[in-house]
């Protein structure tokens, strides 16, 4: 049985679907990529299965002090991905939806449904203060902007060391001394010293590897890393993908990759599941994916990367159009208006994903091969 | 730090100064000088030269400026035109009081509205939420003159559960230590007159925090909720911290910066407030006295507030600045 299994979660912000039936698997001491567009929804999956991911209130009137803390982190995070994917879209046919924005002016708060059973527990029906017993000890996270992900009034080893306390009841000199070994063996040099800093005082790839520090801090058995290398210069991302990539190998971690990335892909992930408007479109072992694209988003990506052996005038690729929220799967494909091999078939109802270890959900995808 | 430090009060200094030069040129710019207060009004021109020169005020301007600067710095603020005492010894007898009643008050402001303004934000949307916010607004139009007369008459005039006026009971012993009654109680260990002064302080101080108190309710509420939406408090939550740890260490040190420099300035303010609240408590603070002062043109006397009060700022200002370079890792080291 795999560590963790994603098994149909949906995630809704009011009227807005984010997350629409995903499902996927990570095996022990394996590297998962979770690949797409901005608002395809593997930031909030990545948040639901978590428990990140503020819970919309059960009937007793209020929500609770801490899921309503994550209310407001969320939110933005939806509403800056779907801000992202506005621009380009000239004939969007209905009224835009913004996946953060119906869910901000309405009751705070996800609906997240279906499972994630993290050996065999399943995480989202977990009581919450179970959830903060895990969260940090059995899986962790690596937060995509390292500069605002840490606190700028706390120094460094203190957001180290609290964590040690908390899952590994390291206390004083021990807390400091076990955190400073995580320094250096994220490659921070001098972290005695390092320790003492505070965030601003670091480089965004040296505040990057802080994050890993803390979430690798108590052995997790999944990291999982939303866009970890984003914000990074192109020398520090390598440099930081180096260094998780040694992580997992070396202490058998298994890790949730989530990038938009399929470089990043190529050379860090065993296995890939592209996303597509809150479904996994297909998913394939990393080579086999590379090999044999089968559903069209996934050329269309793969298409699209800039390629340097092409004379310098041959224009870019790019897949037309955006992604759009308000088209339902139920209707169809919901990559069809943006699909150069469309039919009717297409969005005839909805595609169901077939296949096993290469799955892939088009009705077209025999044609396409 | 030290050079933060050593920066922040050359700063303060370069603005004392500008405000001495205001305040020169501000009473010299005053309609019917000083010599019309003090001389009869079917005074001759000569009687009026003679007392200017004696005053000083037929010398050059700068060389009055120059004397003024120099009094000021020996707290010369010479005597007070009708009680004819130095304002100096004025001040001194009156300003602990103040400072009492106003130290009280923002006690009562920063106990109850830190607290209140993150369970506002914390149960945002709720009927808490919205008592604490209408509360507050209601706390800010209430004039507190009203407040206070209110306070007074339920209170202590018909519930007689508080004295009506003054700092201490009549007749009370007490040893005079550091002019703020409740501390000179618990330093010579007369716990009596410290409750007693406690008792004689809770109205007035209630009165007088409403707006400070309905202020940082407002200000604590609104940075709360900023912070709560930060990455780092996400952060937090995925490390699994226990909610005590992510609300003190996480939530409220980065909530505390703009609520620190709110609390600065409203203990400034308070002071004139504490000018009503006073008066209707009969506190002998330096309320009653500025009232006078400002009906009676006692120029002396108004001066030596106007200047006691913006040291007073400028101090608390001073004690924000550094506070914040305490709180605010960034602000101690940037270049």
């Amino acid at each position: 049985m795999a560590l963790l299994e994603v098994e149909d979660l949906r995630v809704a912000f009011g009227p807005a679907t984010a997350v629409d039936g995903v499902s996927f698997a990570v095996d022990e001491g394996k590297v998962v990529g979770l690949v797409g567009e901005s608002g395809c929804g593997k930031s909030v999956t990545s948040l639901a299965i978590m428990g990140l991911l503020p819970k919309r209130s059960r009937g007793n009137g209020r929500l609770a002090p801490d899921t309503e803390a994550r209310a407001v982190t969320v939110e933005p995070a939806g509403g800056a991905e779907a801000a992202e994917s506005s621009p380009a879209v000239p004939s969007a046919p209905a009224p835009r939806t913004a996946i953060g924005g119906e869910g901000r002016r309405r009751g705070r708060g996800a609906d997240v449904d279906g499972r994630a059973v993290f050996d065999g527990v399943d995480l989202l029906s977990l009581p919450s203060a179970a959830m903060r017993r895990r969260r940090g000890r059995d899986l962790a996270m690596v937060f995509q902007d390292p500069l605002s992900s840490l606190n700028p009034v706390v120094p460094i080893g203190r957001q180290i060391t609290e964590v040690l306390e908390r899952h590994r009841g390291l206390k004083g000199d021990k807390a400091v001394k076990e955190a400073s070994h995580l320094l250096d063996r994220v490659g921070i040099p001098d972290p005695a010293r390092r320790l003492r800093e505070y965030p601003h005082q670091l480089s965004g790839g040296m505040r990057q590897r802080v994050l890993i520090a803390i979430a690798v801090a108590c052995a997790p058995r999944l990291l999982i890393a939303d866009e970890p290398t984003t914000a990074l210069d192109v020398t520090i991302q390598a440099q930081i993908l180096e260094l998780l990539r040694d992580l997992v190998e070396s202490e058998g971690t298994a890790l949730l990759m989530i990038t938009h990335d399929l470089g990043v892909v190529a050379g860090l992930c065993d296995e890939v599941n592209v996303l597509y408007s809150g479904r996994v479109v297909e998913s394939a072992p990393v080579r086999e994916l590379f090999a044999r694209p089968t559903h069209p988003y996934t050329i269309g990506l793969l298409g699209s990367i800039p390629r340097l052996d092409l004379p310098m005038d041959e224009p870019l690729r790019p897949i037309r159009g955006s992604i759009q929220d308000v088209i339902r799967w139920r209707d169809g494909c919901a990559f069809a208006p943006r699909c150069d091999r469309v039919t009717e078939k297409c969005v005839a109802g909805e595609p169901a994903l077939v296949g096993a270890v290469h799955a892939h959900r088009c009705v077209m995808a025999e044609e396409v091969a | 730090m030290l050079r933060y430090t050593v920066k922040r009060l050359l700063q303060l200094s370069v603005a004392l100064l500008g405000l001495t030069l205001l305040l020169f040129a501000w009473f010299k710019a005053l309609p019917g000088g000083p010599e019309n207060r003090l001389l009869p009004e079917n005074a001759t021109d000569q009687q009026r030269e003679a007392l200017r020169a004696s005053l000083g005020l037929d010398e050059p301007v700068w060389v009055q400026y120059g004397e003024f600067l120099a009094r000021i710095a020996r707290f010369d603020f010479g005597s007070s035109l009708s009680s004819g005492r130095p304002v100096a010894t004025e001040l001194a007898d009156r300003l602990p009081a103040t400072i009492e009643l106003s130290l009280a008050a923002m006690i009562i402001a920063v106990g109850l509205g830190i607290p209140l303004g993150y369970l506002a934000a914390k149960r945002r949307g709720t009927w808490l939420d919205f008592a604490a916010v209408s509360g507050s607004l209601l706390g800010t139009c209430i004039p507190i003159f009203f407040l206070a007369a209110m306070l007074k008459v339920v209170f202590a005039q018909e519930l007689g559960w508080l004295p009506t006026a003054f700092r201490l009971s009549a007749g009370a012993d007490y040893t005079d230590v550091t002019g703020l009654r409740v501390l000179d109680g618990v330093i010579t260990g007369e716990f009596g007159v410290a409750w007693d002064a406690v008792r004689h302080l809770i109205l007035p101080a209630i009165a007088l925090s409403s707006i400070p108190l309905a202020v940082i309710v407002r200000i604590t509420r609104a940075s709360v909720l900023d912070v709560v939406g930060e990455d780092y408090v996400r952060t937090a939550d995925a490390k699994g911290l226990k909610p005590s740890t992510i609300r003190g260490r996480h939530v409220m040190r980065n909530a505390m910066l703009p609520i620190a420099t709110i609390i600065g300035l409203l203990l400034g303010s308070l002071f004139a407030g504490a000018v009503l609240t006073e008066s209707v408590f009969s506190f002998g603070g330096i309320g009653s006295f500025v009232y006078q002062a400002t009906t009676e043109r006692d120029y002396p006397a108004l001066m030596g507030f106007i200047l006691v009060i913006a040291v007073f700022y400028v101090v608390i200002n001073l004690i924000v600045d550094l506070s914040y370079g305490l709180l605010d890792p960034r602000v101690r080291v940037r270049k």
